[in-house]
């Protein structure tokens, strides 16, 4: 095949933001390309410049051999089907496909002869003389197609041309577009953020990320072996999981080794792990590479959805005192007032105000006609140092309690492998809080002031499940063990299997399943 | 909406008293003999018969018809240049510009006539010529915005398409633009043809009563010599001239927005 179109180094930039950083590309004849990407990725931007609509700040953009920097868009070999087709309102369809050749000063007959060939192509027989504003969606696609083609590119550009239509419509373009290309023989460079049309149609797709093509491969290539996480998750449905590459086909992760097919990376080299949902087996407990228990379990039709956890996450489990509520009322002022002891980290203390001490104390007053009254008074004298202190909270009209503060260092709970940091305190609360609560686990994690960050760089992590053994609607005095955890490995899976919620489960894949890419940049 | 629909009622009203009652007049002027009292009428085409077989008053009516067309035409003609350059400029000159275009509607289009025969007398155009820069003036600015409007409502993506399937920038204007914007064109048509056709204080502000006009015939019979029933009939031929005018109008305009959906 011959290089048709040489995109070389092509820099743009709109408004001081730089859209395409250096793109370099080879287009051959005869393919059908995608550039691939989210939008604001360049892709767009690209396909102008190659239609002449754009100029571009650095490079060159060379077709059969020629820089076509200087040629105007309209004296191009190129053609294209714009997003929201550009048809000619007051054209009808025939007008609308014959612009071209007009322009061209082609003769009558000749122009004739292209358009009905044209117009049977893409199926629009007998909608010649139709307005083209009382198309389908799909119909307009059509024209737009054969408008472009008339003229006989060596190149069609299709910018998001699929993406206003239908998701059954835009299937069975997408096939007929393959289809028009293959019988035409020309060049299509087709731009969508659509990984399923782009794996569908092409004959070579291009990635694309802020500016840069990631890359470049056929459909087959850039699934089964994406550069990186980006390409990974781009195309197809994927478990990516942080690895380290101990020696050439031997990759570890969750502590454990497996074998793959990968080599050339450096010895102990941290590493992306692929994994797709189709290429995990289901077996016996212990009988594969690794054991998990399905967490869920989705429906999708030909298959399920089956998630499984193969690890924990780091997590940490505190006492949740139960306790008797006592609030103390005034009898004189027709008030009631209701507080906890509470837990506390010493190096909160310097900042502890009064309104945090009413939050974290959980403290409450109302009147004997169960309107609210604020706490206008708290009295608290807590040092930096671990120890139980006093603390006294009262209304305007002298109704007053006192509770304890707790200044506890919190027992952290690092997990080295996960590179995560948990911490939470004991508590307090009365029966009726529990029972009375809507969303008890966000609750719980507020109470206990549970939190969880990453080690490497300080960002915050989710706090994934909150595990206890109460049964929160018949809560009695006591203490009970409330466990706090962030996710752990979590693998996605693809079976025909029919499987429960909770079972315990072994996994296993071929070592060709696992594919390892580099740490992105 | 049913609820509103009573609400037209007092309109309906006014325009009866206001519109059809003087229309029914006018036409029972028209073909009566003067003097007629409240209740004998005494029929007559006579007035007509007057204005058809004078040399003058076809003449007129024939030069109004005339300076009707030439004001149109050149209003077209400045207008169109105008308002396509208006329309590719950035968005918030184009407001400027379009602010500028309609700023001298604010003041009363008989002041602004007055303010027109000051400035002529300074130069030495003959009366038709002045009449003609009154006119072009006062109906310019209607021109533009129709023409205006239907330019900015095309899709600059047709543009783009059409540079794509080769045609240049001249090419682009004949195939694209211009039959696009054609419905801004008919509708400015209407808006200048009419008035320009029965306007009758700017020939008579600027034309210095060398210049008459169909509409300056009527003013001229109602006012000056009160021949109420000849008026009349000059309005009622006008009235008709205007009617068919505008059914062509509308006929054209369907055909240009036919092109356009």
């Amino acid at each position: 095949m011959k290089k048709l179109i040489q995109v070389k180094n092509v820099v743009k930039t709109f408004d001081k933001q730089v859209v395409l950083k250096g793109i370099s590309l080879d287009i051959e004849e005869n393919e059908f390309v995608t550039l691939l990407g989210p939008s604001g990725c360049g892709k767009t931007t690209l396909l102008r410049i190659i239609a002449g609509f754009l100029d571009p700040d650095e490079g060159h953009v060379i077709m059969d051999g020629e820089d076509i920097a200087k040629i105007p868009a309209y004296q191009r070999d190129v053609n294209t089907v714009f997003q929201h087709y550009a048809l000619f309102p007051h054209l009808n369809v025939y007008e609308n496909i014959a612009f071209g050749l007009k322009i061209k000063k082609q003769p009558k007959d000749i122009i004739d002869q292209k358009v009905r060939r044209m117009i049977s192509l893409v199926g629009l027989e007998g909608f010649e003389k139709r307005d083209v504003t009382r198309l389908s969606g799909g119909q307009q696609q059509r024209v737009a197609i054969a408008r472009a083609l008339v003229n006989e590119p060596k190149v069609l550009l299709l910018d998001e041309s699929l993406s206003a239509l239908d998701k059954n419509l835009r299937k069975e373009m997408q096939l007929e577009l393959k289809q028009i290309q293959k019988e035409v023989g020309i060049t299509f460079i087709f731009v969508t953020h659509d990984q399923e049309e782009a794996l569908t149609m092409s004959d070579k797709i291009v990635i694309m990320k802020d500016g840069e093509i990631e890359q470049i491969g056929t459909p087959t290539e850039v699934y089964n072996e994406p550069v990186n996480e980006y390409c990974a998750r781009f195309v197809g449905d994927s478990n990516i999981i942080d690895g380290i590459m101990k020696r050439d086909r031997l990759v570890s992760f969750d502590d454990n080794d497996y074998e793959c097919v990968d080599y050339g990376f450096s010895e102990n080299e941290e590493v992306d792990i692929m994994l797709r949902p189709e290429d995990i087996n289901i077996t016996a407990r212990n009988k594969g590479l690794l054991n998990g228990e399905v967490k869920s379990v989705l429906f999708k039709g030909i298959h399920n959805e089956v998630i499984v956890e193969t690890s924990s996450g780091t997590s940490k489990t505190v006492i949740m005192h139960v306790t008797k509520s006592h609030d103390v009322k005034n009898e004189e002022a027709h008030e009631t007032i209701s507080a906890k002891s509470f837990f506390m980290d010493p190096e909160d203390v310097p900042t502890l105000t009064s309104s945090e001490v009413i939050t974290r104390a959980n403290a409450q007053a109302w009147t004997d006609d169960e309107e609210e009254i604020s706490i206008s008074k708290v009295d608290f004298h807590v040092k930096e140092e671990e120890g139980v202190y006093e603390c006294t909270l009262a209304t305007e009209k002298g109704t007053e309690i006192t509770i304890n503060i707790n200044v506890v260092k919190p027992a952290l709970i690092e997990d080295k492998e996960n590179e995560e940091i948990i911490q939470a305190f004991d508590f307090y609360r009365d029966a009726d809080e529990i029972k009375e609560s809507v969303a008890l686990d966000t609750d719980l994690i507020l109470w206990a002031d549970a939190y969880a960050w990453n080690t490497e760089d300080d960002s915050r992590v989710e706090i994934w499940d909150v595990k206890y053994d109460f049964d929160d609607e018949n809560i009695t005095e006591g203490d009970y063990p409330v466990t706090f955890s962030t996710q752990g490995r979590e693998l996605k899976i693809e079976t025909t299997m029919h499987i429960q919620e909770g079972e315990r489960i072994g996994l296993w894949w071929k070592p060709e399943d696992i594919h390892v890419m580099r740490k992105m940049r | 909406m049913k609820s509103f629909s009573k609400m037209a009622y007092p309109y309906v009203v006014w325009m009866c008293i206001m519109i059809i009652m003087p229309m029914l007049m006018l036409v029972l002027y028209a073909f009566t003999v003067k003097g007629n009292d409240i209740l004998t009428f005494q029929f007559t085409l006579e007035n007509f018969a007057r204005f058809f077989n004078d040399t003058i008053f076809p003449s007129v009516l024939w030069r109004s018809l005339k300076m009707a067309f030439i004001t149109t035409g050149l209003c077209i003609l400045i207008g169109y240049p105008t308002a396509y350059i208006f329309a590719r400029m950035k968005p918030n000159n184009q407001a400027v510009m379009i602010l500028l275009v309609t700023l001298p509607m604010w003041i009363n289009v008989l002041v602004r006539t007055y303010a027109w025969r000051g400035l002529l007398g300074y130069v030495d155009f003959s009366s038709e010529m002045r009449v003609y820069v009154g006119m072009i003036y006062n109906f310019l600015p209607f021109m533009i915005l129709e023409i205006y409007t239907s330019l900015s409502k095309i899709d600059p993506n047709l543009i783009v398409a059409s540079h794509d399937l080769g045609a240049d920038d001249g090419e682009t204007f004949r195939r694209v633009i211009l039959p696009l914007s054609l419905p801004g064109v008919v509708s400015g048509i209407t808006l200048v043809f009419l008035p320009a056709v029965s306007s009758f204080f700017i020939p008579k502000l600027l034309g210095g009563g060398q210049y008459v006009l169909i509409g300056n015939l009527i003013e001229d019979y109602f006012i000056t010599s009160g021949d109420w029933n000849f008026g009349s009939a000059i309005s009622l031929i006008m009235a008709i001239i205007i009617l068919i005018s505008m059914y062509v109008m509308r006929k054209l305009d369907r055909g240009a927005k036919e092109a356009m959906d």
